[in-house]
């Protein structure tokens, strides 16, 4: 089921939109202080030079100073935006020796801290008053006379209509500058997704143009981030052919092995028919019915490991307490005709409950193959044992014989059908340890056969092992927990 | 953009009819508006009268008024004058650095050209060049002088030909005197010289341009400097022995400067007579009928600042319509040059003193 999400051009835009509006918003943050900064910088510096033009205009007359406040000063002072001017010239006294605001006087505090200022450094405020809101620039000049000497004051100031249209026609530029960056890399963005798709595009028309039949590995350049993606099909490939082989091999296996029986059949009954003695056709009905026997357990085998490796999904499984189910199972193979010639038994089961999530009934199988196994393929007196051990986080389900074993190089085969290990003289199918691993397989187990010293076979199989808090102990069901010899069944 | 604005203005302003017949005539509430100017109405009428024909709804109330009273009634009411029109362009200046002018934002104020205005407040509405006048007895005794430096050495040569013959405005007296004054010695420390030679002869100082024209007429005077060209040029129209020379150094020349007031009580209609004003149909009225010379480049007829740079050369010199007018209105700046040029022209004003 493939569900279709946002597509990467969508994606990469938003998070480039996404980007671009923080950045953006912090980017025009700083271009409006800095256009302000830059828009103040310059107008108090024309503040400044009518401040000065104006000091320069101070004389002293007759031990009074006095002001001839100079055109050039006013004009340097309404800047080329016309702003409002204002000018004050104050003796020492806080007199008005010059204004042309006479009815607003500058305010005492201002005053008072220009005065205070060290070095005659200038004081440069926004001031309200009667005609607006003014930016003021103050400074002191102690200008020397022939008869007296004070300090005199220069204020000056403006409106602050320049600034305003100045700091904008900054922003504006800045902002503008920043939109026209957007939109190039906008589309810069778009063409480099396209160029960086190419790969995936002819990825996918190489994949759409493939053969239904072809499982080969792919031949494609591709860059290294989707080198993963493209080995990654590959070993969908490999294991779809891998599947397909093992498929066709099985097939083949199982026509050959109901093949056999069944031409065995055809052979008895056809001697049979030919000849008239009833005692031969008696003999011929027993052996058709052991091979008829035969071949049912094969086909019933057959159509479990079939069924085994097809279901799908997930069946629920439950937990289930592993010693009393080897105990039943032990119990049950025990009192069958097949175990007569075999010594049936269990090492000692540990003490306390031990939990596995599995199914009962495939835990059954697992066993019950394991147990046909070992007495189909030990001679007649062999000691079967069946034994659970906590190993670790693990629970180890075991089932040994000390009959002759396995070549060590077969080993690795043995799991699969119709593995035999060259044991053709039982009438096993050689299906059953390919069953016990699919089951393991189900079960999130493994499964590993090993040879015993001095002689013997073991198959084991690893359960992860389900913890109980203590509380929810499962009840005893009456076992010899604490035997320690092995109990014969 | 211009070509585009003025023939709809045209349509729309010169032409009433149209307005009738997209308005149908209904009887409608006549709209006062009050004119305080600085400006002979006689000058004017021309223009005043056009207005009329253009907007008959509007009553214009034009008061007359020297520049000093005209400074009064921006600041006594209410209530306010509508439109203000002084040519002392250093107090108007002052009213409006104070705040007392109402922003004009019509095509007409935008396109009026940035030497003639301040802030869309304040606009100088005419040209008027500053100049010398001589009864044509002078020219029997001595070369009329064409510069200022002709005339200062004329004074001085015949000091006692001229003594109590020559008038110049009172910059005691009359702010648009001053104003010349001022502009005169920012320009050459020589002025002092002129000022010196006319204290030296007991030049009289009169308060207005009409007065100088008419004791030149009756011939109490031979020679007045700087009078208004406008009223001089008009005068000399109709006295043939009455000669306006433009001096040929440097030209001064005035502006008329007008706003509309802050508190005006009938905005819409001040807003509509400034725009006429500055509008072609207002300047083209100004160019064709009065004196008052229009400032605007492309207007035709024969009062115009092209026509006058045609006839006297590159030298005129407008007296600039910027905040440094304010300087000239500072007390302490007006005093001390008042003192310098009492003590310059040497005599004690009769005159009660007055000041801007």
């Amino acid at each position: 089921m493939i569900t279709v999400t946002r597509s990467i051009k969508w994606r990469m835009a938003m998070w480039l939109l996404i980007s671009v509006l923080g950045l953006g918003a912090l980017l025009m943050l700083e271009a409006w202080q800095s256009s302000r900064q830059a828009a103040e910088r310059a107008f108090d510096a024309q503040l400044a030079a009518a401040a000065l033009t104006v000091s320069e205009a101070v004389q002293w007359r007759d031990g009074v100073p006095e002001v001839i406040i100079p055109p050039a000063a006013l004009q340097i002072l309404a800047t080329s935006s016309e702003e409002r001017v204002f000018y004050a010239v104050l003796d020492a006294d806080g007199r008005q020796l010059s204004s042309n605001w006479p009815l607003w006087p500058v305010p005492d505090a201002l005053q008072t801290s220009l005065g205070q200022a060290p070095d005659s450094a200038p004081l440069v405020v926004d001031q309200p008053t009667l005609h607006g809101s003014l930016r003021l620039y103050g400074r002191e000049v102690s200008s020397a006379g022939w008869v007296d000497q004070q300090p005199v004051q220069v204020w000056v100031g403006h409106t602050l209509s320049g600034r305003e249209q100045l700091t904008w026609a900054l922003f504006r530029q800045a902002v503008s500058r920043f939109l026209i960056m957007v939109v190039l890399a906008g589309l810069l963005m778009a063409l480099t997704i396209r160029y960086v798709l190419a790969p995936l595009r002819r990825l996918r028309h190489q994949l759409r143009m493939r053969d239904a039949e072809d499982m080969g590995p792919l031949e494609a350049h591709v860059p290294r981030e989707i080198r993963e993606l493209a080995e990654t099909l590959d070993h969908l490939f490999a294991r779809q052919r891998q599947g397909r082989e093992d498929l066709l091999r099985f097939t083949a296996d199982a026509s050959h092995q109901l093949k056999t029986p069944l031409a065995g059949l055809q052979t008895t009954t056809e001697l049979a028919l030919r000849s008239d003695d009833p005692d031969h056709w008696r003999e011929a009905l027993g052996a058709v019915h052991d091979s008829a026997a035969r071949t049912s357990r094969l086909a019933s085998q057959l159509l479990s490991l079939a069924r085994l490796r097809h279901i799908q999904g997930d069946v629920t499984q439950t937990s289930l307490e592993l010693t009393g189910l080897v105990r039943e199972v032990a119990l049950d193979w025990a009192g069958r005709e097949q175990a007569r010639h075999h010594d049936l038994g269990l090492e000692p089961l540990p003490p306390a409950p031990v939990m596995v999530t599995a199914q009962d009934w495939a835990l059954r199988e697992l066993l019950g193959n394991l147990i046909d196994n070992a007495l189909h393929y030990t001679p007649a007196g062999s000691r079967i044992s069946l034994m659970v051990n906590r190993e670790g986080k693990d629970v180890c389900l075991a089932v040994l014989d000390d009959g002759p074993g396995v070549a060590s190089e077969a080993l690795e085969r043995l799991c699969r059908p119709f593995e035999r290990a060259g044991r053709q003289d039982t009438e096993g199918s050689g299906l059953g340890l390919a069953i016990v691993e699919t089951i393991a397989q189900r079960l999130g187990g493994r499964v590993r056969v090993t040879n015993l010293q001095p002689h013997g076979l073991q198959v084991a199989l690893w359960l992860p092992e389900v913890r109980l808090s203590g509380a929810g102990l499962p009840e005893k069901r009456g076992l010899p927990g604490d035997s320690s010899a092995r109990t014969e069944v | 953009m211009r070509a585009l604005i003025f023939p709809v203005c045209w349509l729309l302003l010169m032409s009433p009819a149209a307005w009738g017949t997209v308005f149908p005539d209904e009887p409608r509430a006549r709209t006062p508006l009050v004119i305080s100017a600085a400006l002979d109405l006689s000058v004017v009428s021309p223009l005043l009268e056009a207005f009329q024909a253009a907007h008959p709804r509007i009553d214009v109330d034009f008061r007359e008024d020297t520049t000093l009273a005209v400074n009064d009634s921006v600041s006594n009411g209410p209530p306010a004058p509508d439109v203000v029109i002084s040519s002392a362009m250093p107090l108007q200046m002052a009213r409006v650095n104070d705040g007392w002018a109402r922003r004009l934002d019509s095509p007409q104020a935008r396109a009026w050209p940035d030497w003639a205005k301040w802030r869309n407040e304040v606009f100088g509405f005419t040209f008027e060049p500053i100049v010398m006048v001589y009864r044509l007895d002078l020219a029997r005794h001595m070369l009329p002088p064409q510069t200022h430096a002709d005339l200062q050495q004329l004074l001085t040569s015949h000091a006692e030909l001229l003594d109590r013959r020559v008038t110049t405005y009172s910059p005691q007296v009359s702010a648009i005197g001053y104003t010349l004054s001022q502009q005169d010695a920012r320009y050459s420390t020589r002025f002092w010289e002129l000022v010196d030679a006319m204290g030296q002869l007991n030049a009289g100082l009169e308060r207005d341009t009409q007065t100088m024209l008419e004791g030149i007429n009756e011939g109490r005077y031979w020679l007045g400097y700087n009078l208004i060209g406008s009223y001089a040029m008009a005068y000399a129209q109709h006295h043939p022995d009455i000669i306006v020379q433009v001096p040929m150094d440097y030209s001064l020349v005035m502006m008329r400067m007008v706003f509309v007031h802050r508190d005006a009580e009938h905005p819409e209609a001040a807003e509509t007579f400034v725009n006429f004003l500055l509008g072609p149909e207002g300047q083209h009225v100004l160019a064709g009928q009065t004196p008052l010379f229009s400032p605007l480049t492309d207007m035709a007829g024969p009062w115009t600042a092209r026509r006058l740079r045609e006839q006297v050369g590159e030298h005129l010199y407008p007296i600039p319509l910027d905040a440094s007018l304010l300087a000239f209105v500072d007390p302490a700046r007006r005093e001390a040059f008042m003192r310098q040029w009492r003590e310059t022209f040497g005599s004690v004003e009769d005159s009660p003193s007055a000041s801007p």
